[in-house]
């Protein structure tokens, strides 16, 4: 397994971390809905992973950008932009105020990051170089999946 | 609805009715409501109240075919109506066929399933004799509604005339008559008790390119709410909301979202639950035996729209259907110790109604009143004679705050770029405490900071007497605004409260610091919007931590210069508090003074409801899926509000999930609060709106006020969120669309072009009010409004009730030197006013006096040829040379003229909800051209600058509705 190999196992754990990070929001949205949580402390708790997330995505950009993986880096550059840009508005916060008004446009907005970051997970995997760690990895991947799908 | 239903009654009742009782119906009334929210604790309900309950039957309910002379109403057939009502419910029981010859009392079959052979469970309804009477008498009754006379009087709400004959439609199209209701008998009364009569929903169309706006229309009350028969258990004409508290856009709910869809009428709810009470407003009944009954499900208090089952030891929930248990208590009277008659419970007649909430509805004992005052004592504060004035204001008003139970507790903090506290212990002399640390806030002693205001009047007063005099030589130039809003936090953050800022100028120093950020260049632009938001995050997180510890800001503004109003109304906008500016404030003018501390006054004298919560609840099927209006939303229909100023107007909107299949649906609010008096209550609004499949029905039912106020809020939102331009767009194209639904569906015209632009009668002001929305200084297109009054504008467009806002919106215009010789003399309903005239110019003559006012502010205008007889006459000057314009105070002069005027300013200053005290302008026609260019646009239906008049606006509507 080569340099690109490692890089793209990282990928794939950083994928999975971030996969993880948008279902938490997206179990908080709904207990919101639920009323099982107050939008202060959901703000609260949420804002606290919102520059983690981003700044994670940017950094495994950067590692595409910087190994010259183009397609990899391309793939994740829109969304690197789209970050950026709301955090130069000063809008990547969750605001406790106007949270119930705006919840429609976040929950989707998790939903389409859930989505990218399952897409790119499995391309990170495909181009793990074909190895029995990789198999080990699909299985676990399977798992993970398996556990999303129950947690929705 | 209205409090006197006297006036309700169709002109055929008098003949047949007899004069001295359905007089005497309205008396009864009052007497009976003060008496139910008297009795509280000393005034038990008295057996007279119970007995007066017969008289609350609509007057339908009399045998109709009887002789005046017998019809004589004497105790006896009081006696025998209030069987008779229980008789109603009994007969229901049976099943009997005599049910069906009795269309007053006629169930609607499905609309009440009720066990048949149930038992009796009236109290009162003992002796089987009268019942047997009763059941005798009924079949005796004749179907009344058959044999109305050929010249029937017009209904109520139809009011066909002022629509045929006024406003000249085209004849061949109207008025165009489309469905005669659903059926003869299901519109015959309604709720509204004595409104009596045939009820038939009709629909009018009105041509808007042939009728011009008519401000009378605005006074008219909404669409009639025609609630099928028997669908309240109380025959009181208070069981409906009274619109002032609570109304919708749609008086006539649809029973699909398509249907909703297809009228485009958005639907929501305007609710003023605190509203206050004027002269004649009926009080609020308070249940004070603390038995709330409430559904086991969706937990809806008890009103009048439930049903008792079971004998009555059951109630149905008139939203869920759920069955509940009738508490044990609520046929006993506490304040006597005997059994009570549940029928004059104040909940089952009244759809406002305060509960005594026991302890299950506390978090903590209920709070005292808690009032810290930030006064702002930097050089332009104290320059402006602010500070003065806000300390003799708080001085003389402190025997009107809030504190019946000596538990009021107030705090004075000054700041500039130092927090001064001030120790008032009781007893002694007072002391300041200067803390210059202004980044990490604390305070500077433990205790005497909040005080008891009983205990500690005289040291207050001594030093309200002095704080003026502490800063007069005050050169510190700045505010820490932040500072003292964290140390007034922190010093009541463990009770909760109401914080009041007095602030001069921009916040400067410290948390929450400000920049001057207005820049005429990027007004009028998409940027705009912007300067609308708030600057710093500060003032949404301390609004949150202030919602949290239920402390509420009000603020009061007075800066010459730019103070960034739209961050600093951030504050009140989320923790229910109200702004309030002064813009360029200075004392020395003595009107600038009265208004202030008149309104400042009453700001204080208010009693608010502290620690609230509210939550609206409607039938199965609605939901509420956004709320504007001054509150922080903390769950999804859930309003914390920490401190509930009185007539602060809300507005929410409302979904229809699932189609709706009852024949009317009720809405509640419910405001869970402590009232400054240390009571923990809870204040129950209920509307119950018919439901219709019927489209025309839909837009006959709809309330244009109420529309617009629900526009206004999503207007200034849209401007927040998008830009000015969008906001002015949403609401120009709600309005063509409905009128687009309105040709399609109701005109024979289709989807093709036609000549006319046709909106039903109840709507027909509508354009005209989203026009005067459009030019409101809130959302004007414009690049010469400053973002403080503009932010200011919007503040008020979001909290005021619709009685306040409509004239906001559309102003009311006068003509004084012409007036009736009636206007201005005492009437029957008080002061007369002048009739209103249409807002445009060219009503203006040139040796006129006019008065134009929008409930903020009253421009009295005075044309350049006025006869120097009216000068002397109203401003004591010798002619108009000599005449200022400019903010006056109007002298009183022995004339009948200028007495007649004083007496119209008075009326307008007082007339209406709110603590608003407009100032009076004076405008010469050849005036200061920006005090003539502010008066001018006052006039909504000229045209100005790029903002089109009322005509071209009428016909750019008619060719977007044509062509798209």
């Amino acid at each position: 397994m080569g340099g690109a190999g490692w890089l793209f196992l990282f990928a794939v754990l950083m994928a999975a971390g971030l996969l993880f990070c948008m279902v938490f929001f997206i179990i908080m949205f709904s207990d919101l809905e639920c009323d099982y949580i107050n939008p202060i402390d959901l703000c609260n708790k949420l804002n606290q992973f919102v520059l983690p997330e981003n700044l994670a995505h940017a950094f495994l950009a950067v590692l595409f950008l910087t190994s010259g993986q183009w397609t990899a880096f391309l793939l994740n550059l829109p969304l690197v932009l789209w970050n950026a840009d709301k955090i130069r508005k000063k809008s990547h916060m969750y605001d406790a105020t106007e949270i119930f008004r705006t919840l429609g446009g976040h929950k989707k907005e998790t939903f389409f990051k859930l989505g990218f970051y399952l897409l790119s997970f499995f391309y990170y995997l495909y181009r793990c170089a074909p190895s029995p760690f990789s198999t080990l990895v699909a299985s676990s991947t399977w798992m993970i999946v398996a556990l999303i799908a129950e947690s929705e | 609805m209205s409090s006197s239903p006297a006036q309700q009654l169709p002109p055929g009742w008098a003949a047949e009715w007899h004069e001295s009782r359905a007089s005497a119906i309205p008396i009864h009334w009052s007497v009976l409501s003060r008496l139910a929210a008297n009795s509280n604790s000393e005034a038990p309900n008295h057996a007279e109240t119970a007995s007066g309950h017969t008289q609350w039957e609509p007057p339908s309910q009399l045998p109709e075919s009887q002789p005046p002379s017998t019809a004589q109403p004497t105790a006896q057939s009081h006696h025998g109506k209030r069987r008779q009502y229980a008789a109603g419910q009994t007969q229901a029981y049976y099943g009997a066929a005599e049910v069906a010859a009795d269309p007053g009392y006629g169930v609607a079959p499905g609309l009440q399933p009720q066990p048949a052979g149930g038992q009796l469970f009236t109290p009162g309804l003992a002796s089987e004799n009268q019942f047997q009477a009763q059941q005798a008498q009924v079949p005796g009754q004749p179907s009344y509604y058959s044999q109305q006379p050929p010249d029937q009087p017009l209904a109520y709400g139809a009011d066909p005339a002022a629509t045929a004959g006024g406003y000249g439609s085209q004849p061949g199209q109207q008025p165009q008559y489309i469905q005669p209701g659903v059926d003869a008998l299901a519109g015959q009364f309604g709720q509204m008790g004595l409104a009596g009569g045939q009820k038939q929903f009709q629909l009018y169309t009105s041509n808007l390119l042939t009728s011009p706006p008519e401000p009378k229309e605005l006074h008219r009350p909404p669409p009639e709410i025609r609630l099928p028969p028997n669908s309240s258990i109380s025959p009181s004409p208070l069981a409906n909301a009274d619109p002032s508290y609570q109304r919708c856009t749609i008086n006539a709910i649809p029973t699909t979202s398509s249907l909703l869809n297809k009228a485009k009428i958005p639907l929501a709810l305007i609710l003023t639950p605190y509203r206050s009470l004027k002269d004649g407003d009926e009080p609020v009944p308070v249940v004070t035996d603390t038995v709330i009954a409430r559904c086991r499900r969706c937990r809806t208090y008890i009103n009048p729209y439930v049903q008792f089952i079971d004998g009555g030891n059951r109630w149905r929930c008139c939203m869920c259907n759920m069955s509940n248990e009738v508490p044990q208590l609520f046929d006993w009277d506490t304040a006597r110790n005997q059994p009570g008659d549940r029928w004059s419970r104040a909940e089952l007649n009244h759809s406002v109604v305060e509960f005594v909430a026991p302890t299950e509805y506390m978090v903590r004992p209920p709070q005292p009143a808690v009032y810290v005052f930030l006064i702002d004592v930097s050089h332009a504060a104290v320059q402006s004679g602010m500070v003065a004035t806000a300390t003799r204001t708080i001085l003389e008003n402190l025997d009107r705050i809030p504190d019946e139970d000596q538990r009021t507790k107030v705090a004075i903090i000054c700041y500039d770029t130092s927090l001064y506290f001030f120790s008032v212990p009781p007893g002694s002399d007072s002391s300041m405490l200067v803390v210059s640390d202004i980044d990490d806030v604390f305070l500077p002693k433990p205790t005497d900071l909040l005080v008891n205001l009983a205990e500690s009047r005289p040291t207050l007063e001594a030093l309200l007497g002095r704080i003026n005099d502490m800063f007069q030589e005050n050169n510190i130039i700045g505010s820490a605004m932040g500072p003292a809003l964290q140390a007034g936090f922190k010093l009541m953050s463990p009770i909760g409260g109401k914080i009041v800022v007095l602030s001069a100028s921009l916040p400067s120093v410290g948390a929450g610091a400000l920049k001057n950020r207005e820049d005429p260049k990027i007004l009028g632009t998409a940027k705009e919007s912007g300067l609308l938001q708030a600057a710093s995050p500060f003032y949404k997180t301390f609004a949150i931590d202030c919602s949290r510890a239920q402390v509420s800001v009000d603020m009061f503004l007075f800066s010459q210069s730019y103070q960034d109003v739209a961050s600093l109304a951030c504050l009140p906008h989320y923790t229910s508090g109200q702004t309030y500016y002064y813009p360029a404030f200075n004392a020395a003018r003595p009107e600038d003074a009265l208004k202030f501390a008149r309104e400042f006054g009453d700001v204080l004298a208010m009693p608010v409801m502290l620690e609230a919560v509210m939550r609206v609840r409607a039938s199965r099927g609605l939901r509420m899926s956004s709320f504007h209006g001054n509150f922080f939303v903390r769950s999804t229909d859930l309003l914390a509000m920490p401190a509930v100023p009185q007539d602060q107007s809300y507005a929410i909107e409302i979904q229809i999930e699932e189609a709706l299949t009852t024949p009317f649906v009720v809405f509640q609010t419910a405001v869970l609060h402590t009232t400054c008096y240390g009571e923990r209550r809870i204040r129950v609004v209920t509307l119950a709106l018919p439901t219709t499949t019927n489209l025309s029905e839909v837009f006959a039912s709809a309330d244009q006020i109420a529309i617009t106020t629900l526009l206004a809020n999503k207007a200034v939102e849209r401007s927040l969120t998008h830009k000015l331009e969008d906001a002015r767009d949403f609401v120009y194209q709600r309005l063509v669309d409905i009128l687009m639904a309105y040709k399609t569906s109701m005109t024979s015209g289709g989807a093709g072009a036609s000549a006319q632009l046709a909106i039903s009668d109840n709507m027909k002001m509508l354009p005209v009010l989203v026009l005067g929305l459009l030019k409101n200084v809130g959302i004007r297109q414009s690049a010469q409004i400053p973002p403080d009054i503009r932010a200011y504008a919007q503040a008020l467009l979001t909290s005021l009730p619709s009685q306040l806002l409509i004239p906001y919106i559309y102003p009311t215009f006068y003509s004084l030197h012409n007036m009736p010789a009636e206007a201005g003399t005492v009437g029957e309903h008080g002061i007369i006013l002048p009739p209103a005239l249409p807002l445009t110019s060219e009503r203006f003559e040139r040796h006129g006096l006019f008065l134009i006012e929008d409930g903020q502010t009253i421009f009295l205008w005075v044309g350049r040829d006025a006869v120097p007889q009216l000068i002397t006459d109203v401003f004591d000057l010798p002619g108009y040379d000599v005449l200022r314009g400019g903010k006056i105070t109007l002298p009183t002069l022995e004339n009948e003229f200028s007495q007649r005027i004083n007496a119209i300013v008075q009326k307008i200053r007082e007339m209406r909800r709110g603590v608003y005290y407009p100032h009076l302008y004076v405008v010469k026609e050849d005036g200061e051209p920006p005090l003539r260019l502010w008066a001018l646009s006052a006039l909504i239906q000229d045209r100005a600058d790029v903002l089109p008049s009322y005509q071209q606006f009428i016909s750019s509507l008619k060719e977007k509705v044509n062509t798209t």
